[in-house]
Formats: C-alpha cells, sequence, structure tokens
C-alpha cells in the first residue's frame, strides 16, 4: 500500500504535535491533528497538542476506566494534559522531561528510572519508554482519525533537536520503531523544521528576502531547551540554496525557567505582605505567572497586573490573595534575566563539577541566552571573528513576547557594530507549531520537490584510541582521538578513514570511546588529536561490537579500518572492514541493553 | 432585560434538565450535519468501550468549568461578608478561565458582525431563532431596525467524552485529600 500523508511530527520535551499533509493534493495544505487526550480522569478532550508527561498511575486509582482512551482501556498509566497536571500535584509519578534525559549520556537511558528520585514502590519507566508511549499515543490518534491510512504505510518525518548527538538520534529512532512508526522514519533537526515552516508561507518570496552570503540564525527556545543553528543562503547554478552550516549544544534553559523567576519574584511580594505560599500555592501561582507573562508582554499590554493564587478548597474567595506586578519590573527580570545585554565575547558562566553534584539532568546554571548564543556565533566564526547573523527566525512560544525578540535583535546589532539584522516574520500560532508543521512540509519537498536544505552531519566524530606505551600504575593511558567522521558529511553518502588499521579481537566484545565535536570544521578522517582545547570534544555513549569466533576467522585478532556512512533518512553508521577479508562488523552503541523489570 | 431574565433561566434550566437541554440544543443547530465548521474528521466515537452508561453533557460541561476555572467553588461560595474588591479580584481568574473554556470548546461568537446601535436590515426568509424582533413589528420583511444585541452563537460544540466510573458520573470537582 502506497503512503496517502506525509506525517511530520514534533516530539517535544515538554509538548508533542502532529501535523500533516495529504499527498493526494497538488499542493501541500498542511494541518495540525486533534489529539483526543485525557484532560482529567475519565475525560477526553482533543487538544491540539500533547504535553510530553506520563502519570504512573497508583494501585487504587486503576480501576472504573479512569485512565482509559477511545482506542485503549484499563490502562495503568496517563499521558497528555492529565499527567501535565498531575505533574504539579504528584511530583513522584509524574515523568517529565524525558527528552532530555535522551541526550543525557551520563545514565544507562533503557533503564527505569524515571520518575527521578521516586520513591521505590512507584513503578518506574526509561526515557526510551516514555518516549515511546508520546508517540504511541500520536499513532493512535492519527488512527482513531484515519483509519484506512496506518501510520506504519505514511510517509513519516520525525524531528529531533538539532543538538542530539548520534546516540540520542539512535535511541529516539529507537523509540519510533517500538511505537510503530516505520522504518522508512526520517528524522530531521527542529530548528530546521522550523526554516522549512518560514518557507512553506513564504513561498517563492524568500528568494527576494535572503541573498548569496545571508547567514540566518534560527533561535529557538521551547519549554526547557534552547537550540540555535545557523542556516547560510549561497549560491549553486545560478540558483539561492541553503545550507546549515552549524548547530549549538543541547542548552537546558527555556520559558519555564523564565516561569520560575518570576513566580520567584512573585513569592517574594507575598512574603512582603507576610503571606507564605505552600507548596500547592507555588503551583498555582507558577500558573498565574505565565498568564502575567502574556498579558503583560502583550502588545499595547496593561502597565499593571494583578496576580492572583485562588484559595485553595471550595472557600475560593475567602482564601484568594493578590498581589499587583508591574510591567517595568518584569520586564527587567526576564528581558535583562535571560536575554542581557551582553558583549560579543563574553561567555556563559560554566558550572564547576562539585564533589557532591547529583547527576541529575545538567541543566545551565547561566540562563543568559545571549551569552550562550554568543559563544556559539564565535565558535562557528572565522579568525577569531564570529559569525554575523543577517536574518533571525524566531521559534518556540516563548517568542510570542515581542520583548525577547526585540532585545535579540537589539543584542545582534550593537554585536556586529549596528549592522542590521532582520527578523524574519513568524505569527504567534507559527510559534508553537512551526515544527511540526515544518516537518510535513520538509516531507513533502521530499517526495513531491522543493527546497531542501542542505545539511550534512551536524558534528565530526571521533574514535578513542589508547596510545601504545608502558604502562604507568594508576595513570590511564593517554588518549587520542582519531577523527571518523568529518562535520557536514551529507546524507547517503560513505567513505573510508585512511591511516593505521586497528587490531579487533576474535571472540570477545570490542569497546571504542566514542566523542564528538560541534566546532571543529576542519578535521578530516584520518585526522588524529593528540590534544584539543577544553569543551570542543564531547565524549558520547561508547561504540561496541563483538566479533564472534566461528566466522571463518582463524587469527587471533583482525585488522580493521573504519567505513562511516550517513543513511538517507539522516542516521550515521560506523562500520569496522576487514583490510584482509570480507568481513564488516557494524559498530553499535552500547546503550541497548534492555534493562530487566521495567514496567511495560 | 426581559430576554436577559430568559436567558438565565434558559442558561439554567439547560444545565440542570436534560429534556430542555435537548430542546435547546435543537433549536441552536437546527442543520446539525453542516453547522459546526469542523474541518477534520472526528475521531472515531468511543464505541468499542464497555458499556458505561455516560454522564450528561451538561455535567460534563460543569466539570470542566470547575476544573479549569473554578466556577462551581465561585458561584457556591456566599458572598456575604466580602468587599467588592475581595470578589472581584477572585471574579478576574474566573472570568479569565471561564472565557478559555467557552472559547476552546463552544467557540462563541458574535451572530451579526455589526456595531450595536447601528441600522440593521433583516432580510426576508429570515430565521426567527437567529433574529428577535422587537417594539413596532408590523408588515413583511425584509424590515430596518436597529441593531440592539448582536447576538452570540456557539461555532463549534465539542464536549469532552467520559469514560469514568458510573459512580464517578457525577462527580464535579474529586474530594481531595493530601498524604
Amino acid at each position: 500500500m502506497t503512503a496517502k500523508y506525509i506525517v511530520g511530527i514534533d516530539l517535544g520535551t515538554t509538548n508533542s504535535v502532529l501535523a500533516y499533509a495529504s499527498l493526494e493534493r497538488e499542493d501541500p495544505q498542511v494541518e495540525l491533528l486533534p489529539i483526543p487526550q485525557l484532560v482529567a480522569p475519565g475525560t477526553v478532550e482533543p487538544r491540539p497538542v500533547l504535553p510530553s508527561f506520563t502519570y504512573l498511575a497508583g494501585e487504587h486509582e486503576r480501576g472504573g476506566g479512569a485512565f482509559d482512551l477511545p482506542w485503549q482501556s484499563r490502562r495503568e498509566f496517563a499521558v497528555g494534559e492529565v499527567a501535565r497536571a498531575r505533574a504539579a500535584e504528584v511530583p513522584d509519578r509524574t515523568v517529565g522531561a524525558a527528552k532530555s534525559w535522551l541526550c543525557h549520556s551520563r545514565v544507562d537511558r533503557h533503564q527505569p528510572i524515571l520518575p527521578w528520585n521516586a520513591p521505590a514502590d512507584v513503578p518506574k519507566i526509561s526515557p526510551v519508554t516514555a518516549s515511546r508511549r508520546y508517540l504511541e499515543h500520536l499513532g493512535a490518534a492519527w488512527e482513531a482519525t484515519f483509519p484506512d491510512a496506518p501510520i506504519a504505510e505514511q510517509h513519516v518525518v520525525l524531528t529531533v533537536p538539532a543538538s542530539f548527538d548520534a546516540a540520542a538520534r539512535e535511541l529516539t529512532r529507537e523509540a519510533a520503531l517500538a511505537a510503530g512508526l516505520p522504518e522508512s522514519l526520517v528524522l530531521l533537526e527542529e530548528p530546521q523544521a522550523a526554516t522549512y515552516w518560514w518557507l512553506a508561507t513564504t513561498g517563492d518570496r524568500w528568494r527576494r528576502m535572503l541573498s548569496v552570503g545571508d547567514t540566518l540564525l534560527v533561535c529557538d527556545v521551547g519549554g526547557g531547551t534552547t537550540d540555535l543553528s545557523l542556516v547560510t543562503a549561497a549560491e549553486e547554478d545560478g540558483e539561492l540554496v541553503l545550507e546549515r552550516m552549524a548547530v549549538g549544544n543541547h542548552l537546558l534553559v527555556g520559558g519555564d525557567n523564565m516561569d520560575l523567576a518570576l513566580a520567584h519574584h512573585v513569592a517574594g511580594l507575598f512574603a512582603e505582605q507576610g503571606v507564605n505560599l505552600d507548596p500547592w500555592q507555588s503551583v498555582a501561582l507558577w500558573h498565574s505567572c505565565r498568564n502575567a507573562k502574556e498579558s503583560l508582554f502583550a502588545p499595547g499590554g496593561p502597565d499593571k497586573h494583578a496576580i492572583t493564587v485562588l484559595g485553595r478548597g471550595s472557600k475560593l474567595i475567602g482564601g484568594t490573595i493578590s498581589v499587583e506586578v508591574d510591567r517595568q519590573a518584569v520586564s527587567q527580570l526576564l528581558v535583562d534575566g535571560f536575554f542581557p545585554r551582553s558583549e560579543v565575547t563574553e561567555r556563559a558562566a560554566r558550572r564547576r563539577a562539585s564533589g557532591f553534584r547529583e547527576i541529575g539532568l545538567p541543566f545551565e546554571s547561566d540562563t543568559a541566552v545571549t551569552r550562550h548564543l554568543a559563544g556559539f556565533l564565535q565558535a562557528h566564526g572565522r579568525e577569531g571573528a564570529p559569525v554575523r547573523p543577517s536574518h533571525v527566525l524566531f521559534n518556540g512560544g516563548v517568542f510570542k513576547a515581542g520583548a525577547f525578540r526585540r532585545r535579540l535583535v537589539e543584542v545582534l546589532a550593537a554585536w556586529f557594530a549596528g549592522e542590521p539584522v532582520t527578523e524574519l516574520p513568524a505569527t504567534a500560532d507559527d510559534l508553537d507549531h512551526a515544527v511540526a508543521k515544518g516537518a510535513a512540509s520538509y516531507g513533502w519537498a521530499k517526495h513531491r520537490g522543493g527546497v531542501r536544505i542542505r545539511g550534512g552531519t551536524a558534528r565530526a566524530y571521533y574514535v578513542g584510541i589508547e596510545t601504545a606505551g608502558p604502562a604507568v600504575p594508576g595513570a590511564p593511558r593517554p588518549l587520542r582521538a582519531l577523527c571518523v567522521v568529518p562535520m557536514d558529511m551529507e546524507e547517503g553518502t560513505e567513505t573510508e578513514v585512511p591511516g593505521d588499521e586497528i587490531g579487533l579481537v576474535v571472540g570477545e566484545p570490542a569497546q571504542f570511546r566514542f566523542f564528538s565535536s560541534s566546532v571543529r570544521k576542519h578535521d578530516k578522517p584520518g585526522d588524529v588529536l593528540a590534544s584539543w582545547p577544553e569543551g570542543e570534544l564531547v565524549e558520547t555513549d561508547p561504540l561496541e561490537t563483538e566479533l564472534s569466533a566461528d566466522e571463518a576467522i582463524e587469527d587471533a585478532y583482525v585488522p580493521v579500518r573504519f567505513q562511516p556512512r550517513v543513511t538517507e533518512l539522516g542516521l550515521l553508521e560506523l562500520w569496522c572492514v576487514s583490510t584482509n577479508s570480507e568481513g564488516r562488523w557494524k559498530l553499535e552503541f552500547s546503550v541497548r541493553e534492555q534493562a530487566a523489570g521495567e514496567a511495560p | 432585560m426581559r430576554r436577559i431574565w430568559i436567558a438565565l433561566r434558559v442558561f439554567f434550566a439547560t444545565l440542570l434538565r436534560a429534556e430542555v437541554a435537548a430542546e435547546v440544543e435543537r433549536i441552536l443547530m437546527p442543520t446539525e450535519p453542516s453547522a459546526p465548521p469542523e474541518p477534520r474528521p472526528a475521531p472515531k466515537p468511543a464505541a468499542k468501550k464497555p458499556a458505561v452508561a455516560g454522564r450528561s453533557d451538561a455535567l460534563t460541561l460543569l466539570a470542566t468549568l470547575q476544573r479549569e476555572a473554578r466556577f462551581v467553588d465561585f458561584i457556591k461560595e456566599p458572598l456575604a461578608g466580602f468587599s467588592d474588591a475581595q470578589i472581584g479580584a477572585a471574579a478576574r481568574d474566573v472570568h479569565r478561565d471561564c472565557g478559555k473554556v467557552l472559547e476552546r470548546l463552544f467557540a462563541v461568537r458574535p451572530i451579526v458582525d455589526q456595531e450595536e446601535g447601528s441600522p440593521l436590515e433583516v432580510p426576508a426568509g429570515f430565521d426567527a431563532g437567529r433574529y428577535q424582533l422587537t417594539g413596532n413589528v408590523t408588515g413583511e420583511p425584509p424590515f430596518s431596525g436597529r441593531l440592539r444585541h448582536h447576538g452570540w452563537e456557539a461555532t463549534a460544540c465539542q464536549l469532552p467524552s467520559w469514560s469514568g466510573s458510573q459512580a464517578a458520573a457525577r462527580t464535579l470537582a474529586a474530594v481531595e485529600v493530601e498524604l
């Protein structure tokens, strides 16, 4: 059966969205799928977004169909709006930000570790399982709406942060396939997806808006993460083409930090009135602050806004407390706190590892998006000068507040001696849904023709090789990094890493430390680094393979060379190819052991 | 004034009596299949579920208003003893959140997109359910008059569906116990 639809899925850290376009039409008409989900126990309502939260029901809650969905009954967990609401009330039973855990290589992402730090009697799930459930829900919602077009037979495009490394992409794909998405699934970087949506809404006019040599900064600030990309416009055969030039690191700072910062400020104002908030009121305050932020930052918004926390219990009016905040103070707190006027030479403050640090998510200690941005532009500049973006495209609900957009444009202009930075238009609706819609537009362009952004791998990859030499007790052998995949290696290509052969021992697992870099543009396969500036290489999950002894190999070890491949679907594969026989072995990320005893 | 009173009576009668609700629905949405501009096919109805008696849509609406806007808490609380400022502070939030629910579930819009007080022509063959004529009503349509109320209509009607137990069907807000 042939695909009838392009399905674009934005699997977000806090919200997931599904957009689709019918292939039976002549022009791409991208629509959002309303997603039926539990909004309260026993209550199902379609909503445009699926909050990426899982609630693990207790024994006593499971009966009575409280967590039934139109397509499945007797469930022991719930995802979506009801789970998001429960996240505040019952944090120990709620899983959030599973996606940020997926790219956190210091934990085994197949182990049931979430909810993080929950008591022992709470059933736990792995980050991969949580992601699978959101995708399963989206797939089921799709099939409930389009029973004649099973999701496994459609062209599905799933977005991932540009900052996801190869291991996190692999895990995302694994969760997607387990959820019933097709093998032909394509992974697309989120900032690119947002750019595709801008292209789709602009039509052919984009060729007049960008010219050769222009650099577009895509600044995507979601609920919990910030993702940066640079796209350049170049000329090829007289045609204007777009190329993704660089991606930033995974930054765990986003809109939620802003709401929390405001809530903290307002809790201080309440404390001045002698009112101390209990935990429940703090949660209510958090929601009120989100509303206040939207209202105060709306065009022509009021100068003052009353933030109210309604009374708990049924006595609503009697228990209501209220405080006024003014726009000036809030704007100072959030705009200066998250988008301070900084110098382009400034760097985000880095966390110093302390002996007692928890292994939890590595949230940024510096919340200044502008300083992270300065570091990003510096890292990708030439001859010590930062890259100058000529245009900026915003994405993420945070940017509905014009104050943030204006500040960022102002800071960029100041960095480059007042040279203008053009903000590309996006509507408020686009800011929330552009990634899913852009994924569908990209799928359309791929199958029916249209503008494509050239990408290739966003990072260079390195295999760690221990140097030979006499061992020193107590000291690890010095490690060198062998470049195996250069940055910008194109989809659908493969290459061979020149240089010395590596010996793989037969019958034993061979494991390699694996590193990536989003800044070293000039390393070529075969280059060996003896040392590198701190932070340029980031260690990711190790790779391993095992040569079974029965493969007609006589020697105790096999000399191999590395052969990297980037598939048409954008997946990175690294093969070990024997130099004296026909043997080839694929290296796999060793994050794969399925944990025993994991909740289904 | 009289219409406000009728409207209020209809509101509560609709909320509390299923037969009135059905009648009101019939009047408000006479051409059911084409009326709500539903851009997409609705998700499959929950036909395969085990037979649950379900619950009245009016209760589902009331539970939604309570959950998202504390509507029942607000209406049930006696106002005596509170200053207008205190009531106002709470009412602002309840008002805003009720508005969000009405928008999402019913997308309530004026029937006539015109300034109240401006002249309005009522066409021949108008639907008496959509136009109410007052004052000196004589002769044959079309009528010329002055717009007094632009009317409201639900341009969507998408209530949540209910899959909970029979015992919980009349719950508008669950008992909450902190452990």
